[in-house]
């Protein structure tokens, strides 16, 4: 077909598709036009000599009928496959409203599935899909030194910058960025500890904004020598400086330092993160770099237009990485890499989204299975109608098509559903994010995306495949080898060996998961209900670290100058904070509540034997056990010598003593790490050959959640940021002034940031906790209810096929209680082998994966009562068709069967 | 079909449904007699192909009636497919010609 046929073709459809919209031309008008045809050829007739009469019934036999014509025309105007899938449609929506029951069953399974794949799949792509709202925002990319052996970032080398900066011409605005955290202080105000992005002036041209006021930084600031400015953006603007007309030129201190207010940021404006100050990195690349660690310093770059990641890449890696940097590795082994910005930001799990969106894919299975058992029973239920439709022309693939269309109608009001949930959660949670003082990275917003409404229109058509087409295909097949023969006869269609496996998976599979997610949901709930079991609004907590140029994240214990100056610092301020009346205890820990977790393997037990538990470490100083008013249960409290050296005495937690120990003789008994995950707050935590000992056992800190613990001794000026935290008896905010002004007098290095409550950090651990068991819980009924479905459709298609045999038993003067239980011996099989299989994988997974070590809380008897429950749930849905057997008239039921 | 109708716009400029149905029923002798239920659809199918245009009007009689007539692109659409024909035309000539 050449151009302009095909242009031809397509002005025809689209004008098509617009008539079967619109009806245009309008059907008066095709009727006054085959009108005015006949009414010619009746007056031609009448001047060949014909009466007006025989001429006007000659001109319409000749013609041919008008409203044969009229169908013809209509056929042409629009698109009749069109008009049929409408009608369809409109045939699915009134079948969603006649078997409201399925449809509430059905369409909330599956919009409880596609919901978990939507939000699933928005947030892994708010993460790591991001493009940024940038102009061409999707060409800018990030350049990371890369080790493929650890799979993990290296520090670029300054000469690598350089290299990269001056040769790449498939980059332009090649730039690099650092966070740093700096003490502000506004003409003589108070300090306030903001973070920085210290960046290349090429990160202003990289994104094409201008600024509000004044101008970006430009390369001039990037010199030694250059007088110190900063640009501020909109909200500092406002918050800050209360959006001064005249912020130009007015000074402010960074950690001392006087910079100048050179530019204001339009609103909204984050490059490179969701920062709100800019300062220039000074000086050349070899000077700053290495101040670095991977974490810390970004190189970013733009794409030159029409150049493609690929071919960057390529040139990329021609140019490589200089030998210093290389050493006696491979340059396989260490290479630099390019990839999208928002990328760099997410690391390698990246590359599981896929395995992910693969298993959100699977997730719908379970669910579709049962929606199918339901359909099955509702197509077969229908046959009459498809074998009158089959007699009167339709073919099998316009019937299995109408079926896969009322799915699809409700697979596709799940998905909409599903969509604006969604939505909405990622509006809740961006904004309870912001609420919370939390920033997010500025191309972060949880809005749905292309990709997450295509995924969830596969979800979507995937669902009504599993759950329509495959019932409508079997049903309809059976319905043509019976044809009209159920007209005649009541030997109609069974519900195979298949369907009855999958309701006995389905009690099984529900009966496995449902103690493992009930106690994970009570274990997510609990504490945020209850709360950690102490007064957590007493307490103030603040990071607390040293700012230096040469501070790395985690302090070497190499850098004894650095670590000791830290340790003087932080014993100065504990004690002048001890001796403030409103202040009743102050202690250091690495993070509070422990953030960092392990495997643990006990002394004398190989690690393969069994589920290995997971508990939760922590860095501590002597005071930290009286600040939270921890007892010390049996053994002894870390002594003086413990912090002066990396010692291998322990302390562990009650839960801990309970859950990897189960017997109270824990004292002397080794421990080692096999896998830490987490931060790892020190080195020789890190190494799995260090065993340590339990020199004692406190109770749990947070006594509503049951974490094993265990503890080791903070060595002082080791631990860099650490977590500070002080019970306060009076005014919180006093309480803070006060540490700031202390911490300003001991050193003007110290910064003392993230001040938050306990009580605060607590509750915003309970929100991720509370969404996670509202998943779990949606989850787990939504399958609960399916599995009751299908048994319940199970059950009232076997009831259906029986009908004539319980007429006859009835009429034959049966015993109702005899009937019952021959009608009901199906379900009670099926509902006993489904309780043992479900029984049985059960304990094999909680033995396997405790709910415990996920955050659950141990419900007692929850085993027993969940196979009553389920069973009792089986035999509900099997009840309301049973009792309507029982109804079923003798000579009502002969004569249907006649 | 397609092409008759256009050949008889063409050479005949606007024209009404029936003028041109009874045209090729002229030229064909009476062979070809296009009813409504073929002739309009037809014509719906060049017009939404924009081969030719309509418009209502009215006869010599002040009838009113719908004059159909070839639009650039379907005088453009009908010469290639007359080469076409011709080509064929000629192929098929000179096979019978060979074969008698």
């Amino acid at each position: 077909m050449n151009f302009m046929a095909m242009r031809e073709k397509l002005r025809e459809w689209g004008l098509r598709c617009w008539a079967t919209l619109r009806r245009s031309p309008s059907d008066r008008d095709l009727k006054r036009e085959l009108e005015a045809h006949l009414v010619l050829a009746s007056e031609e007739l009448q001047r060949r000599g014909h009466s007006p009469r025989e001429a006007a019934r000659l001109a319409r036999a000749q013609s041919g009928g008008l409203d044969q014509a009229m169908e013809r025309l209509y056929d042409q105007r629009g698109l009749p496959w069109l008009g049929r899938f409408a009608l369809d449609v409109k045939l699915g929506f009134r079948m969603l409203r006649k078997y409201w029951g399925l449809t509430l069953v059905a369409g909330l399974a599956m919009t409880v599935a596609m919901s978990i794949g939507a939000v699933v799949t928005t947030i892994l792509d708010s993460i790591g899909g991001g493009v940024l709202p940038l102009v061409e925002g999707d060409r800018i990319v990030a350049i990371q030194t890369w080790d493929a052996a650890s799979r993990s970032r290296r520090s670029t080398a300054p000469a690598d910058y350089e290299r990269w900066r001056d040769s790449l011409a498939s980059l332009e605005d090649v730039g690099a960025f650092r966070a740093v955290q700096r003490d502000l202080i506004v003409e003589a105000g108070a300090t306030r500890a903001i973070t920085v992005a210290e960046i290349t002036a090429s990160g202003f041209r990289l994104t094409r904004v201008n600024p509000l006021i004044g101008r970006s930084l430009v390369a001039n600031d990037e010199r030694v020598d250059a007088e110190p400015v900063i640009v501020i953006g909109y909200d500092a603007w406002q918050s800050q400086f209360g959006g001064d007309a005249a912020i130009l030129g007015r000074n402010v201190q960074l950690d001392g330092v006087t910079h100048s207010i050179v530019g204001v940021m339009p609103e909204g404006f984050g490059f490179p993160v969701n920062h709100r100050f800019w300062a220039a990195l000074r000086g050349n690349p070899s000077r700053y770099m290495s101040e670095a660690g991977p974490e810390d310093f970004v190189v970013f770059g733009r794409l030159v237009p029409g150049v493609a990641l690929e071919a960057a890449e390529v040139e990329l890696t021609s140019i490589g990485l200089s030998s210093s940097s290389v050493g006696e590795r491979t340059t396989e082994q260490l290479r630099p890499r390019i990839l999208p910005y928002a990328a760099a930001f997410v690391g390698e799990g990246i590359l599981l989204f896929p395995v992910i969106q693969f298993f959100l894919v699977l997730l719908l299975i379970p669910p579709c299975a049962n929606i199918a058992i339901l359909i099955y029973g509702r197509t077969v239920s229908r046959q009459e109608e498809f074998a009158t439709r089959f007699a009167l022309g339709a073919s099998r693939t316009r019937i299995v098509a109408q079926l896969f269309i009322e799915v699809l109608v409700l697979a596709a009001v799940a998905a909409t559903v599903a969509l604006i949930l969604a939505r909405t959660l990622g509006w809740y949670l961006h904004g309870e994010i912001v609420r919370r003082g939390n920033s997010l990275p500025f191309w972060m917003d949880f809005s749905l995306s292309l990709k997450t409404v295509v995924f969830v229109g596969i979800l979507a058509l995937f669902a009504a495949t599993v759950s329509g087409l495959l019932p409508a295909i079997q049903a309809t097949g059976r319905q043509m080898q019976a044809g009209l023969r159920s007209f005649s006869s009541r030997a109609g269609p069974r519900l195979g060996a298949t369907w009855t496996c999958l309701v006995i998976i389905q009690i099984a599979l529900c009966l496995a998961i449902l103690p493992s997610a009930v106690e994970l949901a009570w274990g997510n709930i609990r504490p945020g209900m209850l709360g950690p079991g102490f007064a957590t609004e007493e307490f103030l907590t603040a990071r607390l670290g040293i700012n230096s140029a040469a501070t790395p994240t985690s302090l070497n214990p190499d850098s004894d100058g650095l670590a000791t100056r830290f340790a003087d610092v932080q014993r100065d301020l504990v004690r002048r904070l001890r001796a403030e009346p409103e202040i009743r205890e102050v202690a250091t820990a690495a993070a509070l509540p422990a953030t960092d977790s392990a495997r643990v393997g006990i002394d004398g037990i190989p690690a393969q034997v069994g589920p290995v538990p997971i508990v939760q470490t922590n860095y501590v100083d002597g005071a930290f056990f009286q600040l939270f008013d921890l007892p010390i249960m049996t053994g002894r409290r870390f002594s003086a010598g413990d912090f002066e050296r990396e010692s291998d005495a322990v302390i562990v937690n009650r839960s801990f003593v309970e859950r990897v120990f189960g017997t109270d003789e824990v004292l002397g008994r080794r421990i080692r790490y096999l896998e830490i995950r987490g931060e790892r707050r020190s080195t020789a935590a890190s190494d799995s050959e260090l065993e340590y000992e339990i020199v004692g056992v406190v109770g749990d800190m947070d006594t509503n959640a049951r974490i094993p613990e265990v503890y080791h001794p903070a060595v002082p000026g080791r631990l860099h940021p650490l977590r500070l935290a002080m019970r306060v008896n009076g005014d919180l905010a006093a309480a803070t002034d006060r540490l700031r002004e202390i911490a300003a007098t001991l050193d003007p290095n110290l910064t003392i940031d993230d001040i938050r409550t306990l009580d605060d950090i607590y509750r915003q651990r309970a929100l991720g906790n509370n969404l996670g068991a509202f998943a779990i819980v949606a989850a787990c009924l939504s399958v609960i209810i399916l599995s009751a479905a299908g048994i319940y459709a199970m059950m009232s298609f076997t009831v259906n096929q029986r009908r004539r045999e319980i007429g006859i038993r009835s009429a034959l003067g049966a015993q109702p209680r005899h009937m019952l239980r021959g009608i009901f011996s199906k379900a009670l099989r099926q509902v006993v082998a489904g309780v043992v299989v479900g029984l049985a994988a059960s304990m094999l997974l909680r033995w396997y994966w405790p709910a415990e070590d996920a955050g659950g809380w141990p419900v007692p008897g929850i085993l027993p009562a969940a196979a009553i429950f389920m069973s009792m749930v089986g035999l509900l849905a099997a009840a309301g068709p049973a009792r309507r057997a029982l109804r079923v008239q003798p000579t009502e039921a002969l004569r249907d069967g006649t | 079909l397609d092409l008759m109708i256009l050949q008889t716009l063409s050479s005949m400029g606007p024209r009404h449904g029936y003028s041109i149905a009874a045209r090729l029923e002229q030229v064909s002798h009476g062979a070809l007699r296009p009813n409504m239920g073929t002739l309009y659809p037809g014509l719906m199918r060049l017009e939404q192909r924009g081969l030719i245009a309509a418009e209502w009007g009215r006869t010599e009689n002040n009838r009113e009636a719908r004059f159909y007539s070839i639009t650039a692109a379907g005088r453009r659409h009908l010469r290639t497919e007359k080469e076409s024909w011709d080509r064929m035309a000629s192929i098929v000539h000179a096979l019978f010609g060979e074969a008698t």
